[in-house]
């Protein structure tokens, strides 16, 4: 679902879309690709000696999500700035919904705020500011 | 276990990294990024985190500031782009320790590292800036 920026109200859902629960397997090919192999995300045991019931998802794996949301969503403007902060850890297993709200648009560019969910679960919550439309100045 | 204050400052040796082709459409498979664009020429977004890590530089760092990979928690990121990272660029990145500090009279603590990515005519493509938390055991409970 994609909303256009140029028009939508300030605070309203531009883009939203669920992904499928992340795997042991998908935890394991991250940490492979990304070099981040702590044992937090891919060893049960290390991660209930750090207080989880199992592995977490990589932090930076559900921003990746967030970040296909906007380059997905969004393709004709360029992204200058991407920030989350990790609210909550994500289980292995839980499925996450990723979404874009519009937060401001002025002469810098366009605010989205975005928030990865498991459920009402808010794990985290994040900005991406996209350069002015070149069609609409 | 408070980190000792006199690492803010601290930087990691500058290193060079080339941007694989292969290892950016490993990357990209393994977020599920099915666009060409983002597995065979430009950089995903998040991509500048797998750069910075090079040379196992985050946990380097951590071990200098003596603090065990079991206590920490990535609490916040943050990029700028100024430039896309394209495939086979060589980046150059610089690490460092900008600040510490801690909450909760000291149960939790913050360590802010930075990276500065340059490309082969030392432009600047982009920055990050990482925020981690480090979870100390209360006082009663240290031996």
């Amino acid at each position: 679902m994609t909303v256009d920026l140029v028009v939508a109200p300030i605070g309203a859902v531009v883009a939203e879309r669920a992904f499928d629960a992340l795997t042991r397997e998908d935890l394991a090919r991250y940490a492979m690709a990304s070099g981040d192999t702590n044992p937090l995300h891919l060893d049960p045991a290390f991660a209930r000696r750090a207080g989880f019931p199992d592995v977490i998802v990589h932090g930076m794996l559900t921003m990746a999500l967030l970040g296909r949301l906007v380059t997905e969503s969004f393709p004709a403007r360029r992204v200058l700035g991407f920030s989350a902060r990790f609210g909550a850890p994500l289980g292995v297993g839980e499925a996450v919904t990723c979404r874009a709200r519009l937060g401001g648009r002025d002469a810098r560019g366009t605010a989205l705020e975005l928030e990865a969910a498991a459920g009402d679960r808010v794990v985290l919550s994040g900005r991406a500011l996209l350069a002015p439309d070149a069609t609409h100045g | 276990m408070a980190i000792d204050r006199r690492h803010v400052g601290y930087a990691f040796p500058t290193f060079k990294v080339t941007v694989e082709p292969d290892r950016l459409a490993a990357f990209a498979r393994a977020i599920g990024e099915r666009d060409p664009v983002y597995s065979e020429r430009i950089a995903p977004l998040t991509f500048m985190k797998v750069l910075e890590g090079e040379h196992g530089s985050s946990r380097k760092i951590l071990e200098v500031l003596g603090v065990p990979l079991a206590r920490v928690l990535h609490a916040e990121q943050q990029f700028d782009y100024v430039a896309p990272v394209l495939a086979g660029q060589v980046v150059t990145v610089s690490r460092s320790v900008v600040d510490l500090y801690e909450k909760k009279g000291g149960a939790i603590e913050f360590i802010v590292i930075e990276s500065v990515f340059t490309g082969e005519g030392a432009e600047v493509l982009g920055r990050s800036r990482q925020l981690v938390a480090v979870r100390n055991p209360s006082p009663e409970a240290r031996p």
